[in-house]
């Protein structure tokens, strides 16, 4: 993993590229990589803000950044502190960096004005910055390096305040107390300065490789019975190289007292550590630690006194990619840094390459002890630069997208009828039948194989050919009957059908419409010949309101633009088809009820057998009853008419199906029509 | 603990930044555009405000650069001053009280004391180019009543008038003739358009007009999208137009580049266009830049362009015609039918932005987040032309689920609607359509609500409509053997005797639906869809239903069209209390129990936040906005605040943004009033910006000296280091900003003196050779030295630090001078 910075090569030095997330609400994230480039990113569209390259950002790479803290003018007039988003949206804003590069010198960037503010270098270091810590109010610089010191800069003049040995070797880190007064530097070991009189107060032990990160913990002290005097009694955190181990001090008002209190345990070494101050006894603190390794761990720990025991973490996040198929397994994304938002309950996670990182606002669960995240980063490889500038987001639309237009189920609710048992027998029904279509379709396609050669011999026999097709749902021999446009051959078939086949077709045919245009036109010439067929035994039907409801909302959509012209159409043409119907059965002996029979052995086994004559009696019969049935429909529709015909929710189920049915007899010649 | 003081109504947005042409800086390192009552300046580079100039107390309407230092900025007002800004420490440096509405501003680099203002005079309608002699006294606000008649009868619109070919003439614009003053001669010449009294349909009016800097060419842009490039217009008789014809629609600005070999017009088409050698044939153009160009301007330096828009925005563009910024206050181009949502997810503000999109919008940044394509397609940008318009959208579910409604209606029966449901992809982080719907509905969508129970097992968004109806939809498993999916079906529609259903809102827990059917507030069980209960009021039609939240949870508040107020109560099925108020927005507190509601009067808006539970408000607050307001929202707070006293204590949880019918969005502050910015507490800034000169260099290599004797000795002592900011010249020679300086000349004695004075005197050392002793003129050495601070880094260094010392105290002027002008690279690495 190479450091951020000319010493990539050195062992010591620490993980990760230097980051940061701006201070207060967290609006930028400032990350200067390995190429010696400074990108800042907005957190909340995860855009490119700005870049900015040093000019020697060969030489002197960039080994530490820090933000300064809100406006440094701002504390020269108390008021101006606290606006937040007044008319004046700047106020807020926090726009100067500070940069420690490997040649010693500190850059200024104001990120306001995309330019080089200035540039900290005379009577500064002389080697590698390591960190670099703004003082809270005094509009003072803290940077320690390579060289063994610790520098105090005034950043209004620009000017080395202060500067003194830290160390006898490196100084690696720095960080300032949370009242301002005291100092902590970590090289050999661990210094607590009185920043007035520059002495040491405190000693720490440290650590055993070059502290890589320190930050207090706390702002009170956990026991109120002293008077603090703003330092003893405050925990503090420290990370280092290749350790696993992050150990939390306590400053003590003795001075006896130098090793760890306790220790949180990471699973890599630590790169780059958030918390949430507490305020109070009973809020405990929280850490989110970024491991090399990729992986953030989480800690929430009320801090009070010993604990020997290294604690594991409450909460590991990763993120990875999705795998797709079997083929891609998924890989890891690594996270490069987190901080927590300004509510405390959700954690920004900058994770991805370094040049183009995605930062993801991730609310917290603390129930959960592993968070894995899936993300697909895939498409973030290439910087978009046009939707930079103009801002937009194109939504995903695709095919697999549900499309619902009136007519198809789901676009209207269902029509239920009476709630409770029904529902019971239609689940029923629909789970049962799906069951059985499986075996059934295995079984059908046997059949078929067999039956290839038996039906190439016959002529047209469709009426079983559709049966069959219904029954084994087998596309092609469905659509090898359904797309023939011949009127007479569709009435034949439709005369000759099994009555248990009506519904299965109906349904069938109501799939097709909702399809392709092209195929809806031929499948409205079928419809229109079954119900007018059999009416009749669809008006027996006690269930055909929930059976067909999807149907009858189709057309009824369909027509809705000439709504009673196509009302008046659909009678007329039921009044001339009865008259015509029963002008043919003249004279015709109706065969009664047992050419039910003989018609179900024909499907089933003898069909080469005396075809035509058979036809002919079928025909005869079917059409008989199907004037008989129009007889009665025509009645019943008298009847309803002298009801009103609008009313629709009805209430009744009886007047509901025939309605239905009125319906559809009705408005389907129309639609042909109007399809013509 | 935040001080307490009034609440008071502030903006937020980012307001106007399109009414006038924005100026650029000399260095187009800023970009300066006039918004409301302030000034702005943005950076060029990184799109943020830099300062904001306040000082007007009304619209300002003009700003240009002062032509005579290009550090400071004149602006004008309706106010009738004009103040000149120090724009880097944004310090106002003087007022000039004129004391009429100044109505647009124009300086001319040849008229040194003076500015051109467009004012009126007596009638209403009648506007003249005046000058305005400028005193030098040096105190802060001078009369300026000189006013030197120019030209009468002219367009308010700044755009109607150019100066042309440094200062010779200038030309005006108005209807159908363009009227040319020749300030030499003090003659002025008409021009005016045969066609457009002989065709009545012609369009060729003069809409706006630019004058190439240094030839006798006038551009002029026309109502038919017409270019005219007029020349020779000495001459009454003799003179010749061209004409560029690309536009089909009107040409809204035109402007002439630096050098004047190109020309930029730009209109609705949103289209950028350059004409090269102002030849038809030769055109570059830069196309989609989203919305109607209104203003076109070229920073003096020649390498920038930008381009205002009608959607408030403002385009930077580089020479090459390549975009390179944008600076975008919130979209205004179009009416607000969404509302004002909070997107749960990003805390972003969600409304109408650019055509067919949702614009998200950070309020804790006071930035646009991104807009989100719903409609997906290709604008058309045409007067007259019917277009998709997005109607209605909601969040639901944490953010899981956004559904938008889109609609498009060309004749009372030609209606064209859309709802579409996308969902939230974890994985890709966008968002992905789940389920489009045609025609939800046979009339147009009143309302749309989620059900944001957080128990509810099934998504539920409830549709309501002018058709009478009102339609629940549910998210079911749409999973077949080649895919597992997902898909909304319409699970109940209910309706009420034919009436229109108007509104809908669920309860907090999401078991009860209240759908309002004009009149008539409807309520429905959410488990098994029966009606459970109806109010009739018959106070009018029912604008605004929300069910009261937490404690408040059984009350459900209605406000009619007729001015009422009622609150129910669910338990007793009663009405519990009613309350005359002209209710225009009532928004529920999330948080809270509390609900804001503000009513229209004649006089202006008013607020009122109340709990459903006690009669009286908590907080009300008169005069709000002077406009209608349209919508509201309650946003969240991140961190509440605590305030103490009852009259705030809504405030603490949420905070209430509203919108106004001209589209400011507009808050409620406890905090102070903006404190006028005091010359001294910007100083301190300035110092801070303090780039590292030559002269720096000087200072420091000496100091570091100093420093490093210092170190030899007392390693680990502090070190108090000598303060060259005691010498009073040298402080004040680097700690004023560099325009406000006398010549170097003039200050460099000054200077050698000081160190004189404070360094004991040592002998001479020679001059190294190597030094480069080249003359160059005494002018040069100003711009240098701003140039130079990034650009020293490397170079070696021959360790030239003690003689410069030596020789300085040398005193010799003349010597010093050489040096100062001698190539720096060499002070460099330090």
């Amino acid at each position: 993993m190479a450091a951020g910075g000319g010493g990539s090569c050195d062992p010591l030095a620490p993980a990760g590229v230097p980051c940061a997330f701006s201070p207060h609400s967290q609006a930028y994230f400032a990350l200067a990589s390995t190429d010696g480039h400074l990108r800042v990113w907005e957190t909340a569209n995860n855009r490119l803000h700005q870049e900015y390259v040093p000019s020697a950002h060969l030489s002197g790479t960039c080994t530490c950044l820090a933000w300064a803290p809100a406006r440094l003018q701002a504390k020269e007039s108390p008021q101006r502190k606290k606006r937040k988003s007044e008319a004046v949206g700047t106020s807020n804003q926090t726009d100067l960096l500070a940069l420690g590069t490997a040649v010693g010198s500190i850059l200024l960037y104001s990120t306001v004005k995309g330019e080089l503010h200035s540039k900290l270098i005379s009577g500064g270091h002389d080697n590698r910055v390591n960190c670099i810590q703004w003082h809270q109010d005094s509009g003072c610089l803290y940077s320690c390096s390579d060289d063994k010191h610790i520098v105090e800069w005034n950043v209004q003049t620009c000017k080395v305040k202060c500067k003194w040995k830290g160390d006898n070797s490196s100084v690696s880190s720095l960080c300032i107390s949370p009242d301002g007064k005291m100092l902590l530097s970590a090289g050999r070991t661990i210094k607590l300065w009185v920043l007035e009189t520059k002495e040491i107060y405190r000693h720490f032990t440290g650590h055993a490789t070059p502290v890589s990160s320190l930050m207090f913990t706390t702002i009170r002290p956990p026991n109120e019975s002293q008077p603090f005097d703003g330092i003893t009694g405050l925990y503090f955190l420290s990370g280092a190289v290749h350790d696993r181990l992050l150990n939390v001090w306590q400053v003590r008002s003795e001075n006896k007292e130098k090793s760890a209190v306790m220790s949180f345990t990471v699973t890599d070494e630590p790169v780059y550590i958030d918390l949430t101050l507490s305020e109070n006894k009973e809020e405990p603190v929280k850490l989110a630690v970024v491991c090399r390794d990729g992986q953030v761990h989480l800690f929430e720990h009320i801090l009070n006194g010993y604990c020997k025991k290294p604690l594991t973490s409450n909460c590991t996040i990763q993120i990875a990619t999705p795998g797709k198929g079997k083929k891609s397994t998924p890989k890891p994304i690594p996270i490069l840094a987190a901080g927590f938002c300004s509510d405390k309950m959700s954690l920004l996670l900058v994770y991805g390459s370094w040049f183009q990182p995605t930062i993801e606002r991730v609310a917290l669960n603390s129930r959960e002890p592993h968070m894995c995240l899936v993300r697909d980063i895939s498409n973030c490889w290439a910087p978009k630069v046009e939707t930079a500038i103009t801002k937009v987001r194109t939504p995903v639309m695709n095919s697999e997208a549900k499309v619902l237009v009136p007519g198809i189920p789901g676009h209207h609710a269902a029509i239920k009828p009476a709630p409770p048992q029904t529902e019971q027998v239609e689940s029923k029904r629909k789970s049962g039948g799906n069951e059985v279509s499986i075996e059934e379709r295995l079984g059908a396609m046997d059949i078929d194989t067999h039956k290839k050669g038996k039906e190439d011999l016959q002529t047209n026999s469709f009426p079983v050919l559709l049966t069959q097709g219904l029954e084994s749902n087998d596309f092609e021999m469905l659509n090898k009957v359904l797309q023939t446009r011949n009127v007479n051959l569709i009435k034949k078939t439709v005369l000759r059908m099994p009555l248990h086949t009506i519904i299965p077709l109906l349904q069938e045919l109501t799939k097709r419409l909702q399809g392709h245009p092209n195929s809806a036109v031929l499948m409205v010439q079928w419809l229109k010949c079954v119900l007018t067929v059999h009416a009749s035994y669809l008006s027996t039907l006690p269930d055909l309101v929930p059976q067909l409801g999807t149907l009858y909302q189709l057309m009824e959509s369909r027509v809705k633009t000439f709504q009673k012209l196509s009302h008046l159409h659909g009678k007329l043409i039921l009044l001339i088809t009865q008259v015509t119907a029963s002008e043919k059965t003249k004279g015709a002996t109706s065969p009664g009820q047992k050419a039910k029979l003989v018609y179900e052995e024909e499907s089933s086994e003898e069909e080469s057998d005396d075809e035509i004559a058979d036809k002919d009696s079928e025909d005869n019969w079917n059409e008989d009853e199907e004037s008989e049935s129009e007889k009665d429909e025509d009645v019943e529709e008298e009847d309803e008419d002298a009801e009103g015909k609008d009313e629709e929710n009805g209430e009744d189920r009886d007047t509901a199906s025939e309605k239905e049915l009125n319906g559809d007899s009705d408005l389907d010649p129309e639609n042909e029509s109007e399809e013509e | 603990m935040v001080e307490e003081e009034n609440i008071r109504v502030v903006r937020c947005g980012g307001s106007e930044l399109n009414f006038r042409r924005a100026v650029f800086s000399a260095d187009s390192k800023y970009i300066f555009c006039v918004s409301g009552d302030f000034v702005k300046v943005y950076s060029t580079v990184t799109e943020e405000c830099v300062h904001i100039l306040h000082g007007h107390r009304n619209l300002v309407t003009g700003i240009q650069l002062n032509p005579n230092n290009h550090l400071q900025l004149y602006s004008c007002s309706l106010d009738g001053t004009i103040k000149l800004w120090d724009y880097i420490d944004g310090i106002l440096i003087k007022t000039f009280i004129v004391g009429c509405k100044l109505h647009a501003l124009f300086t001319l680099a040849q008229a040194e004391d003076s500015v051109f203002v467009i004012v009126n005079k007596e009638k209403p309608d009648i506007f003249q180019l005046v000058s305005v002699k400028l005193s030098k006294s040096s105190s802060q606000e001078v009369e300026a009543k000189e006013l030197s008649f120019v030209l009468d009868y002219i367009n308010q619109s700044p755009k109607c008038i150019a100066f042309g070919n440094e200062g010779v003439y200038v030309a005006a614009v108005r209807e159908f003739y363009l009227s040319v003053y020749f300030f030499k001669k003090k003659t002025t010449s008409r021009f005016t358009l045969s066609s457009s009294r002989n065709k009545k349909h012609a369009k060729n009016n003069f809409t706006c007009v630019a004058c190439h800097p240094t030839e006798d060419c006038i551009a002029s842009g026309h109502m038919d999208g017409k270019i005219r490039l007029w020349r020779n217009f000495y001459d009454d008789k003799k003179y010749t137009y061209t004409c560029l014809h690309w536009h089909h629609d009107m040409v809204m600005d035109l402007a002439f580049s630096v050098t004047g070999t190109s020309l930029l017009s730009g209109g609705r088409e949103s289209v950028l266009v350059e004409w090269r050698d102002a030849t038809e044939k030769n055109k570059e153009f830069l196309p989609r830049l989203g919305a109607t160009i209104e203003h076109i301007s070229v920073s003096p330096a020649g390498d920038l362009f930008c381009t205002s828009h009608s959607d408030n925005k403002i385009i930077i563009i580089h020479r090459n015609l390549e975009a390179s910024a944008v600076i975008q206050g919130l979209v205004k181009d179009r009416s607000i039918f969404t509302g004002l949502m909070i997107d749960p997810r990003t805390k972003a503000l969600v409304l109408n932005g650019k055509p067919g999109h949702l614009q998200f919008y950070s309020l804790q940044n006071d930035k646009q987040l991104y807009n989100l394509d719903i409609i997906q397609q290709e604008y058309i940008n045409d007067y007259g032309l019917i277009q998709i318009e997005l109607t209605k959208a909601a969040f639901g579910c944490f953010g899981n689920w956004l559904a938008t409604v889109e609609q498009r209606q060309e004749k009372e029966t030609e209606l064209e609607l859309q709802m579409k449901l996308w969902m939230y992809n974890k994985k890709t982080q966008g968002f992905i359509l789940n389920t489009k719907i045609n025609m939800p509905h046979e009339d147009c969508i009143t309302a749309l609500c989620f059900c944001n129970a957080e128990k509810s097992e099934q998504p539920t968004l409830v549709t309501a409509s002018k058709d009478g109806y009102f339609k629940v939809w549910i998210l079911t498993d749409d999973s077949d053997i080649y895919k597992k999916a997902v898909g909304w079906t319409c699970d109940f529609v209910g309706s009420y005797h034919k009436y229109q259903a108007t509104n809908c809102c669920f309860s907090e827990d999401g078991s009860l639906l209240a759908v309002s059917f004009e009149e008539i507030v409807t309520i429905w069980d959410s488990v098994t869809w029966e009606l459970k209960c109806t109010f009739c009021q018959r106070a009018g039609k029912i604008r605004h239903l929300c069910f009261g939240r937490l404690t408040c949870s059984k009350y459900l508040l209605g406000a009619t069209e007729n001015g009422i107020l009622c609150c129910w109560n669910l338990l007793s099925c009663a009405l519990e209390w009613n309350a005359k108020l002209n209710v225009r927005v009532m928004e529920p507190d999330p948080n809270s129990e509390n609900i804001a509601a503000i009513s229209q009067s004649s006089v202006g808006s008013d607020l009122f936040v109340f709990k459903p539970s006690e009669p009286r408000p908590l907080y009300i607050q008169k005069g709000i906005s002077r406009e209608e307001v349209q919508w509201g929202v309650f946003v969240p707070r991140d961190v509440p605040e605590s305030f103490t006293s009852e009259a705030y204590q809504w405030l603490n949880r949420s905070q209430f943004y509203f919108l106004t019918k001209s589209q400011s969005l507009l808050t409620f502050s406890t905090k102070s009033p903006e404190e006028k910015l005091t010359p001294t507490s910007k100083q301190l800034l300035a110092e801070e910006s303090l780039p590292t000169t030559p002269f720096y260099f000087i200072l420091g290599k000496h100091r570091q000296q100093q420093d490093e004797k210092l170190n030899e000795t007392l390693e680990n002592e502090l070190v108090q280091l000598p303060l060259t900011e005691n010498i009073p010249a040298i402080s004040e020679l680097l700690h004023t900003p560099a325009h406000v300086l006398p010549s170097a000349a003039f200050l460099c004695s000054m200077f050698v003196n000081s160190l004189l004075l404070s360094k004991e005197t040592k002998s001479a050392k020679e001059i190294p050779e190597d030094v480069d002793m080249e003359e160059e003129k005494e002018s040069e050495d100003s711009d240098e030295e701003n140039d130079f601070t990034e650009k020293v880094q490397d170079t070696s260094n021959t360790g030239l630090g003690e003689d410069i010392i030596h020789q300085l105290s040398k005193s010799e002027e003349k010597e010093l001078r050489k040096f100062r002008k001698i190539d720096y690279s060499w002070i460099a690495a330090l």
